[in-house]
């Protein structure tokens, strides 16, 4: 409800802007399926290392033109969000700048339907960064897999409490999880999650 | 980043930034169960690799018992001969929900270009792509570590000791009796090594007499090494000393002599060793020691990647060997004269590599007088057994009197044999074509042989009744969808093995060549023009990759790693997608040949 509102109102201010493309309706039949590695897990105070996206087309993984951004290293990257997903300050020293890779994001994204594992948590921390640089948040629909699993377990499988690990999604879809904890592979996951459930995995098995 | 396993041929032959082209460049597909993705006559766009799942490659206008081409499972990879050849030949259906890796046909081509040698893999031919796999085996270098960890024990030959007394005559006398290089002379407690290298300089360059002793010459200060100590420890002393062996010590007494010779070989292969110690054998015993080796012989053979053709010929011949010297320590040399042993079966072949049963038989000289025949026979059939060599389940044996018999009543038999051409008689007739002699007097063989290509080969319908048997078991190219009992596996004696090689001894018989192996069979009629040279090989090294299967699941059964006691049955997904290539190609090739042998034979109906 408040982000409908507050993409009307973005989408006034963008009107005919540089990016007011991005508010028009979605006419194909992609997505694009999106994660980024954080230095935190607090919505409020974490900052991006990395963003990827995989495009999704039919039942067909794009990953061989897929978007893989890494940023120059944020003044909050510390020892603990290191160990997770493994990208030292020196191994971000030749990333982009936020801006720039903002700027690669939407383009390569463009209109279509979002997908992520727990999106609202990385659609959050994007927002957070896009506001200020471009004056609005991202205006695509979007499907959360986690939600989406949680929903077609709880039909299938009404009297089971799904486990919503992202490992054990994954195994019980028949997924192979790749590059754990890479912006990457986490979004070529769960990309390949959603082809899963809209092929109808949990129904057949 | 996709995780594809690039270590599999043929990725292994693009480079790293060929990889990584790979890597960066292939999407992720999801098929379904009972899904097509490639149809028969549709252009191929991506060559596909399989991450997880299964995908049968069918032939929709073959009639229904002969569909199935292929079966794929992960790491396989398809698709890119439908994309060399512009459109796809077979069905590609999907029978287990599968993830697969596609590469697209622009990228596939641009590798192609840019890598010759990836190009040509998938236009290779079956004898090429059994080399690539020889040589893969041979680059692991299995049994480097096996060397390094031996033991000096485990290579030492026992010392030759003489006492103080023994001239340099008698020394050379003992050397060469016992096929050795160097001895020890024994001088109040103290002991001295005396080599060849001595012996020569001692008469030649000091111009020593022969009935010298022995023990002037002698150097007492031996280097020596501990039987528990590492070969390779050995192998730095004799470096050190500048010597070509060391006396292996044990509480102060000699117990053995490594010599260098020996450390090389055991590293190459151990097969001169055991050729050594079976020429050095002068009783049975040392024989069974001897024969006892053969096995571990053919394991490090098989694991340096030599080619089982050259292997198979060397344990022939070592077979041979061991049975000829059985012989010799049984029989007396005047009925040897009098006699010819063979050797039949899979042995008469040479493509027997470890020990199978003994079938064997004899034939002795219209004039000869034996009074206790079957006593010695009985005798050397039971030394056989203890030589490791199981007694034959149908009795062809020499015990059974039956396979024993004078020159004119063995013409006597085929005779019989030909006339009758029922199943047995059928079975012996094919049992006699493939006699090897191995000891005595082996023109008697070569004359029966001769008598029996002459009431054989124009006889057209003993021919074709000896063809059918090889149409009697068909390829088991159909099998291959039944692979999903995890048990089952596929007879690769009754599919392949024998019909290659009841089909060339049929041949072989028609065009009266007198080569038992197979292989070489197969050289003869190609050279003969009775097959075309290239079919000829493929033949032969479809028969090798039969043969190499079975005895890689033989030699597992030898380290215990394996409880099934059947090694005709390949578990097709067990094996790697390449050796599954492979088998399923030599399949062909064996299906093909039944055919011609139709076409040849007549067997139609």
């Amino acid at each position: 409800m408040l982000r409908s509102l507050r993409r009307a109102a973005d989408r006034r201010r963008q009107g005919h802007g540089r990016y007011d493309w991005l508010f028009s309706p979605y006419a194909g039949d992609e997505l694009v399926a999106i994660d980024c590695e954080t230095t935190g897990l607090d919505t409020r105070t974490a900052e991006l290392v990395s963003i990827a996206a995989v495009r999704i087309k039919g039942e067909r993984v794009m990953t061989s033109g897929s978007l893989d951004l890494r940023l120059q290293p944020p003044a909050s990257l510390h020892g603990d969000s290191i160990k997770i997903h493994r990208m030292r300050g020196i191994d971000l020293s030749d990333g982009d700048t936020l801006g720039e890779a903002l700027e690669k994001f939407l383009d390569f994204i463009g209109n279509r339907p979002l997908l992520g594992w727990c999106i609202d948590y990385d659609l959050a921390v994007i927002d957070r960064q896009l506001r200020p640089l471009f004056d609005f948040g991202l205006p695509n629909p979007c499907v959360d897999v986690a939600g989406l699993y949680r929903r077609e377990m709880h039909r299938t499988r009404p009297q089971l409490e799904p486990t919503m690990n992202f490992e054990r999604v994954a195994e019980a879809l028949n997924v192979p999880v790749m590059g754990r904890h890479t912006a990457l592979g986490d979004a070529t996951t769960t990309a390949l999650m959603y082809v899963r459930l809209k092929k109808g995995a949990l129904a057949a098995s | 980043m996709v995780n594809m396993d690039l270590s599999q041929p043929p990725f292994t032959l693009l480079d790293d930034s060929g990889r990584e082209r790979v890597a960066r460049g292939v999407d992720l597909l999801y098929f379904s169960r009972d899904e097509i993705v490639l149809d028969a006559g549709q252009p191929g766009e991506f060559v596909y690799i399989i991450h997880k799942g299964e995908i049968a490659e069918l032939d929709p206008y073959a009639p229904s018992d002969r569909v199935r081409i292929a079966h794929y499972t992960a790491g396989d990879l398809f698709g890119a001969i439908s994309i060399l050849k512009g459109t796809s030949r077979y069905r590609f259906k999907v029978e287990q929900e599968s993830l697969c890796y596609a590469m697209p046909k622009l990228l596939f081509e641009h590798l192609c270009d840019d890598y010759p040698t990836f190009a040509d893999f998938f236009q290779r031919r079956l004898a090429q792509k059994t080399r690539l796999l020889a040589e893969r085996r041979a680059k692991s270098g299995v049994n480097m570590a096996g060397f390094m960890l031996a033991r000096v024990s485990a290579c030492m030959r026992a010392p030759l000791i003489v006492d103080a007394a023994t001239t340099i005559a008698a020394a050379v006398n003992r050397l060469n009796e016992s096929h050795a290089d160097s001895l020890l002379v024994v001088n109040n407690g103290r002991f001295g090594v005396v080599t060849k290298t001595d012996l020569l300089n001692a008469l030649v360059m000091e111009g020593a007499t022969q009935a010298r002793p022995v023990v002037t010459i002698a150097h007492f200060e031996l280097v020596s090494a501990g039987p528990d100590q590492y070969l390779f420890e050995a192998l730095v002393q004799m470096t050190r000393h500048q010597v070509a062996r060391v006396v292996v010590v044990e509480r102060d007494l000699p117990v053995g002599v490594v010599e260098l010779t020996d450390v090389l070989s055991y590293f190459s292969s151990r097969s001169y060793m055991v050729s050594l110690e079976l020429e050095q054998a002068d009783d049975l015993d040392a024989l069974a020691h001897a024969s006892e080796r053969l096995p571990e012989l053919v394991q490090t053979l098989m694991a340096q990647g030599i080619k089982l053709h050259f292997v198979m010929d060397l344990l022939a011949a070592l077979n041979g060997r061991i049975v000829d010297k059985a012989y010799q320590f049984l029989i007396d040399p005047r009925y040897r004269a009098q006699s010819c042993l063979l050797v039949m079966g899979s042995e008469g072949r040479g493509e027997q590599i470890l020990k199978t049963d003994q079938d064997n038989a004899l034939i002795v000289a219209d004039d000869s007088d034996w009074p206790d025949r079957a006593m010695a026979m009985q005798r050397f059939t039971e030394t056989l057994y203890t030589l490791g060599y199981p007694p034959c389940p149908g009795n062809i044996m020499v015990s059974n009197p039956a396979w024993v018999d004078s020159e004119s009543g063995w013409r006597r038999t085929v005779s019989r044999w030909v006339e009758r051409r029922d199943g047995a008689s059928l079975m012996n007739l094919a049992i006699m074509l493939d006699a090897r002699g191995v000891a005595g007097d082996t023109r008697l063989l070569d004359r029966l042989r001769e008598y029996l290509f002459d009431s054989c080969s124009h006889d057209e319908l003993l021919l074709s009744y000896l063809a059918r048997a090889a149409l009697h078991f068909a390829a088991p190219l159909t099998l291959f969808g039944t692979l999903k009992k995890p048990r089952h596996g596929i007879d690769i004696k009754k599919g392949g093995i024998f019909p290659i090689v009841h089909g060339v001894r049929t041949l072989a018989l028609e065009c009266r060549i007198n080569e038992t192996s197979t292989l070489a069979r197969l050289e003869a009629l190609a050279g003969q023009g009775r097959l075309e040279v290239d079919f000829a090989a493929d033949l032969g090294e479809a028969l090798a990759l039969f043969i190499e299967l079975r005895l890689k699941q033989q030699l597992t059964q030898l380290d215990g790693r394996q409880n099934s006691d059947e090694p005709n049955l390949v578990v097709v997904q067990s094996l790697s997608s390449l050796e599954r290539d492979l088998l399923r190609q030599a399949l062909h090739i064996v299906k093909d040949f039944q055919q011609r042998l139709t076409h040849r034979f007549h067997l139609e109906y």
